[in-house]
């Protein structure tokens, strides 16, 4: 491999994956051990098993890479595990309950003994500003010192480590919030601040609290682990920019994940689905479902069109997040997912999970009830010697134990209860693909599945024979796809702002002239990231005059500088209402919500990794596995030996080091040469 | 033609796929509804029964929907023996014909096992085993919405003027509304012509009939891949395991009879402290829920409808259960609900019932609940608060010419202590159950002539407990309209709380006031007409906060020292 290296970082729940691009086009996977306390080590482990797989020094390695992007976890695990900073919100005197009224809603409808989730801000700290502005922006109520005095007192005595200022209509004037925070700086300097109007300047007091709480919450934890991160790895001889792949997907530098910290919480996935955009991009097709495949959950994810979807309803651990970031759904499905008999007397797979520790029981760390990969085990598809490429030994003993176990309670022999596991676990997730596309009113038969994570090569033929969808890709570099997704993504920074008040649409030159002030602020921004010419994408939402949801509509096709551009925007929502809902109405009211920027600055892109050619690979071995019904010895393929165009009938089995692929009776694969096997799936 | 149970792979595969269907319904009636009360409030419901009108799925929406959908499925049974045939779609809304109350329109869609015989329909083949049914019938798709009017003598469907059902609205018993797959336009017509917005009664109609035939094609598919003997046996599989669930946890309960009584204010009328009585045997694993000692009817719309109530008591008993027991008909089996035709939980033809599935809903659940308290006092929970609805219609002074409406969600009452911990703040009423939204108090102002003042948790309106009550709200709300306003109230719960169990306290009573910029503050009642308004009159809204579980006494101190830090109490 030649340098200059790119390199991508992506940090999960087990296992930190580090991948490397070389100049030449080689790319190489390096895995290390997630740590969980301070996750900059398990990254500059990577890197040096990375360093170690090139016989380089890590100091040579860093000081040759050009580009490092990272994906973290640090902001969603502070979330999902209610550790976040201790922190104050500042708000319009008589609406301190926003972020815990929840709009009313509860979750679980059938459990009234459901706890009530602990607000990030205790109501003590949800601390009045007098003061008011009215929907128009004119102030009812001037900014009252005396408020903004005590509540600075009562920040200093309970010691926060962030402070959320949240004022109603701020998003049409921020000059009480920007006054109060810069009080609060100049007070209790140190102290994270962040505002609603910077965070989110759009209308709906919920989601900008929210989201903005959200941003405090975990501003300071993000913060510190990223400073912390970049001072290792410039001591490490890192000199060139670290990068972070935000929840959108696109990547910005180190201080603006920083600031936009609530913008991290979906930094993990993000990768996969970049990395399905350049899959897409690459010849695999526009039209893709990603598939990710992980130990307690299955993330999945549209791109439709050589798109990804971006929506602003995001939930973490509870909490809204209501900035842009791509459309993923996680389902509570994945290798460690437990099967029990449920407490109706129904088999169920998940959603609990043995998670890292113990683990599946085959794992031999003390789990004793059947994991999705228990199952998958029993039924032969996995080696258990060669699990992880020979770094884990899997114990067979205790995997058919557990699922035994199991069938007895259900009247089933082992192997029937284990093709009952994998067969649950497939319908869990065929369906949650379902919910995802035809939610967005997608058909999912067009498209193609693209498994990659740990374990989705095994049940991906399945899901996708389920789904009546025709083809299956699953990359050679599927255990570590996301770290290569965070490579072929680009410097992206969002920009919106809200306009609401007067019906219908504005007149032209206000339009123009609000879509100009927000593309010059994003551009702004950018020039401070990169030289060069950004791309701009222009959005907007709009509904029709009574609706209550805005509809997102791109306007990518709107002929920008040619008269006329509010009626340009008015079909366009038209057309994509029809298209989303089928029909429009083209007599009523369009009423502009918020309008949206995104300036996006492209990366170099990467060169393709040297098409292989070699003769056609015979089977390694065979394995005995329980397929359709029936025991049957299967051909086990190398992955990494197939050559380009070569056919692999099913049933059968491809593995590498790090990824089965189980193919069905009827499938046919063949080696792609730009880097996946193809599977064209035997219709169901 | 019994069948034997499916493997428990296929039972859970299946089971599983027809959640599947029911939520995926689900989502395509929110995405595609028109009207605000659907798309934003998404007050609807949709379940699948099979075809002996047996609850086989729901999907979590409105509790007071799921248990009364089946009178729907059975009611388009009844009135179509034999003679339903592929591509039919039956619509209903009577309460006295399978419907709850007139403003939630119920769509009923068959599916039938086999290929599709369109151009040549069935002859009514008479099911010689019964005599009623067809057996190619397999399921029903019913689907529910509360439409935002029904016509009637009052805009938006609650009139608490009315004094019988014709007052109320459009009166629909079982139609076949199409047929072919095609909705017969005449009757569309006619039903839009009775309601006061045309198009959003259209939109809505379509989206609902859409989702049911969605559900279709899912079940079609289903019964392609496993056929319908698998499906049949399947279902009473599914079923009798929640039965079996269901009788497992009653099975734990001390055995007795039991009396909980729970009061509505009054009728609008001059009726007060209506009374539901509820006198709940258990026995073994079997539930009786006998309501016979209610009121007699009222003249006022607070009468139940019969499916009405037999929901309201399958929610409460939901309630008591564990959530994950499948909410089907097998879980329902060991309830036994009785009640006497014109008492004011089952009304006589003719008697005005618009407000029964708010009220006296919420009452009905609440003496079940502590009926059985004594029986099963872990599970028992505090009274959820009473609905007190307000609509305000007038004209804003930014967009002259332009008459709005606008309803009361905000402020919303608390949900009730158990002996898992304090009640939810501001999640509504039991009839609900946090399932209800309420809107942006910015995107309020922006578009209706009002200004939040306040919109905050209701400190003290809590019921004490040693698990107290959530809190309810409290909303100061200006109205800003260019000239003279009207708003209607609906609701209940002005003078009796949400109820304390066990030893806990009565959550506060509602109290809205009205504060006239000139003259002298006045509470509202829960069932006005015409209420006057003008600019600068305040609506002050203090609702009421949920019902507190065990004895004050028994209240950690911890817990009462975080009450008071968080400015709570």
């Amino acid at each position: 491999m030649r340098a200059p290296y790119r390199i991508g970082c992506d940090v999960g729940g087990t296992f930190t994956d580090v991948v490397c691009i070389g100049a030449d086009g080689e790319t190489l996977l390096a895995k290390a051990a997630t740590t969980p306390d301070d996750q900059s080590r398990g990254v500059l482990d990577g890197l040096g098993v990375l360093a170690g797989m090139l016989g380089l020094p890590l100091p040579d390695l860093l000081a040759a890479t050009e580009r490092l992007v990272h994906g973290t976890t640090v902001a969603t695990n502070a979330l999902l595990e209610r550790r976040t900073a201790r922190i104050g919100l500042l708000t319009t005197e008589g609406h301190r309950d926003v972020i815990e009224m929840r709009e009313g809603l509860k979750p679980e409808r059938y459990d009234l003994r459901l706890p009530p989730p602990a607000p990030l801000v205790p109501r003590r700290l949800r601390l009045p500003l007098r003061e008011r502005l009215r929907a128009d922006g004119a102030v009812a109520v001037a900014l009252d010192p005396a408020s903004l005095e005590a509540a600075i007192a009562a920040l200093r005595a309970e010691q926060v480590q962030g402070v959320a200022i949240c004022l109603l209509h701020a998003w049409r004037d921020p000059s009480h919030e920007q006054a109060a925070g810069a009080a609060i700086a100049a007070a209790l300097p140190g102290t994270y601040v962040t505002l609603s109007s910077d965070v989110l300047p759009q209308i709906k007091e919920f989601e900008r609290f929210s989201t903005t709480v959200v941003n405090a919450a975990v501003g300071p934890i993000v913060a510190g682990y990223l400073g912390r991160l970049e001072t290792r790895l410039a001591e490490a001889g890192l000199r060139a920019p670290l990068f972070v792949i935000l929840s959108h997907g696109g990547v910005a530098p180190v201080a603006e994940a920083a600031r936009l910290a609530a913008g991290t919480a979906l930094s993990g996935p993000a990768g996969g689905v970049a990395a399905g955009l350049a899959l897409a991009r690459a010849g695999l097709g526009a039209d893709l479902v990603t598939f990710d495949v992980g130990g307690t959950s299955t993330d999945v994810a549209l791109i439709s069109g050589g798109e990804a979807a971006l929506g602003r309803g995001r939930m973490v651990g509870g909490e809204r997040i209501a900035l842009e970031s791509l459309d993923i759904v996680t389902l509570g499905a994945g290798g460690g997912s437990l099967a029990h008999v449920g407490a109706g007397g129904m088999m169920r797979v998940g959603p609990r999970s043995a998670g890292a520790v113990p683990g599946p029981a085959c794992y031999g760390a003390g789990g004793t009830e059947p994991a999705v990969t228990d199952a998958n085990l029993v039924l032969g598809y996995l080696d258990p010697a060669r699990f992880l490429g020979g770094r884990r030994v899997l114990d067979l003993a205790a995997a058919e134990a557990a699922v035994a176990r199991l069938g007895a309670t259900l009247g089933l022999g082992m192997l029937a209860c284990a093709a009952g596991i994998h067969a649950l676990a497939n319908v869990a997730m065929a369906d949650g693909i379902r919910v995802a596309t035809v939610r967005r009113g997608v058909d999912p038969r067009g498209f193609c599945l693209l498994a990659f994570g740990g374990a989705a090569g095994l049940h991906a033929s399945a899901v996708a024979r389920d789904l009546g969808m025709r083809r299956v890709a699953v990359p050679l570099l599927a255990a570590g796809l996301s770290a290569w997704g965070m490579l072929q993504t680009d410097l992206r920074y969002e920009v919106a702002r809200s306009l609401v008040g007067a019906a219908g649409l504005p007149e032209e030159p206000a339009l123009r002239a609000l879509f100009a002030e927000l593309e010059a602020s994003a551009r702004a921004r950018m020039a401070e990231w990169m030289d060069g010419e950004p791309a701009i994408r222009r959005s907007a939402d709009l509904r029709y005059g009574e609706q209550v949801f805005e509809v997102g509509v791109p306007l990518d096709g709107v002929d920008w500088p040619a008269p006329g551009l509010p009626a340009a925007l008015a079909e366009a929502f038209h057309a994509r209402h029809e298209a989303l809902f089928t029909y429009a109405l083209r007599g009523e009211e369009v009423v502009l919500v918020t309008a949206r920027v995104a300036a996006i600055g492209r990366l170099p892109s990467l060169p393709a990794p040297a098409q292989v050619a070699g003769e056609p690979a015979a089977p390694v071995a065979t394995r005995r596995a329980f397929v359709a019904g029936a025991l049957r010895d299967l051909p086990v393929f190398a992955f990494t030996e197939l050559a380009p165009g070569q056919q692999v009938p099913g049933p059968a089995i491809v593995e590498s080091d790090t990824t089965t692929v189980l193919l069905l009776p009827g499938d046919v694969a063949h080696l792609d040469a730009r880097g996946w096997l193809e599977v064209a799936v035997e219709e169901g | 033609m019994p069948n034997a149970t499916p493997d428990p792979v296929t039972l859970a595969v299946l089971e599983n796929r027809f959640r599947a269907v029911v939520e995926e319904m689900g989502e395509a009636l929110l995405r595609t509804a028109t009207s605000q009360i659907l798309n934003s409030s998404r007050d609807f419901s949709i379940a699948l029964c099979d075809a002996r009108a047996r609850l086989v799925a729901q999907a979590d929406h409105i509790p007071v929907h799921v248990g009364a959908m089946p009178f729907a499925a059975q009611a388009v049974l009844d009135a179509f023996p034999g003679q339903m045939r592929p591509g039919d779609t039956f619509l209903l809304n009577d309460p006295w014909h399978g419907g709850s109350h007139l403003p939630d329109l119920t769509i009923v869609l068959p599916v039938f096992d086999g290929p599709r015989r369109d151009s040549d329909p069935r002859p009514a083949a008479p099911d010689h085993r019964d005599g009623n049914v067809d057996p190619d019938l397999v399921f029903l798709c019913v689907v529910r919405a509360h439409q935002s009017d029904i016509g009637g003598a009052t805009h938006g469907g609650y009139n608490p003027s009315a004094t019988e059902i014709w007052q109320e609205g459009i009166r629909i018993p079982p139609i076949r509304l199409g047929e072919g797959d095609t909705l017969r336009e005449d009757l569309v017509a006619m039903l839009a012509l009775n309601t006061r917005i045309a198009r959003d009664f259209r939109g809505d109609l379509m989206a609902m009939w859409g989702a049911a035939r969605l559900g279709a094609k899912r079940l079609q598919a289903l019964l392609a891949s496993h056929g319908a003997a698998t499906l049949a046996a399947a279902t009473d599989a599914i079923l009798d395991l929640a039965e079996a669930h269901a009788r497992r946890i009653i099975g734990g309960w001390e055995d007795g009879t039991w009396q909980g009584v729970a009061l509505l204010d009054d009728d609008g009328h001059g009726a007060e402290d209506i009374a539901i009585r509820a006198t709940v045997t258990k026995r073994g694993d079997s539930l009786t829920v006998d309501l016979t000692d209610s009121d007699p009817q009222t003249l006022g719309f607070v009468n139940s409808s019969w499916p009405n109530t037999v929901s309201a008591v399958r929610m409460a008993l939901a309630y008591l259960l564990d959530p994950e027991v499948a909410k089907n008909d097998g879980a329902f089996r060991p309830l036994t609900v009785l009640a006497r035709e014109g008492t004011v939980v089952r009304a006589a033809p003719g008697a005005a019932v618009t407000l029964c599935t708010s009220h006296c809903s919420n009452e009905i659940v609440e003496a079940v609940v502590k009926a059985l308290a004594a029986a099963c006092p872990d599970r028992a929970m505090g009274g959820w608060g009473r609905r007190f609805r307000i609509a305000i219609q007038g004209e804003d002074p930014r967009r002259p010419g332009r008459r709005f409406v606008w309803h009361l969600f905000h402020a919303r009452p608390g949900g009730g202590g158990h002996a898992q911990g304090d009640g939810w703040s501001g999640v509504g009423e039991w009839h609900s159950a946090g399932g209800l939204k309420f809107g942006s108090v910015e995107m309020a102002e922006a578009r209706f002539p009002l200004f939040f003042r306040r919109h905050e948790f209701l400190p003290g309106s809590a019921g004490d407990g040693q698990f107290r009550g959530g809190l309810g709200g409290e909303l100061e709300l200006v109205v800003e309209t260019s000239g003279p306003a009207r708003a209607n109230t609906a609701g209940d719960g002005a003078r009796h709380g949400a109820a304390g169990m066990l030893g806990g306290q009565d959550g506060a009573p509602h109290r809205y006031t009205l504060i006239p910029r000139q003259g002298t503050p006045r509470d509202l009642r829960t069932k006005e007409t015409g209420v006057q308004l003008a600019p600068g009159d305040v609506i002050h809204v203090r609702s009421g906060g949920g019902g507190g579980w065990g004895d004050p006494a028994r209240r950690e101190p911890a817990a009462r020292a975080a009450d008071a830090a968080e400015g709570v109490v």
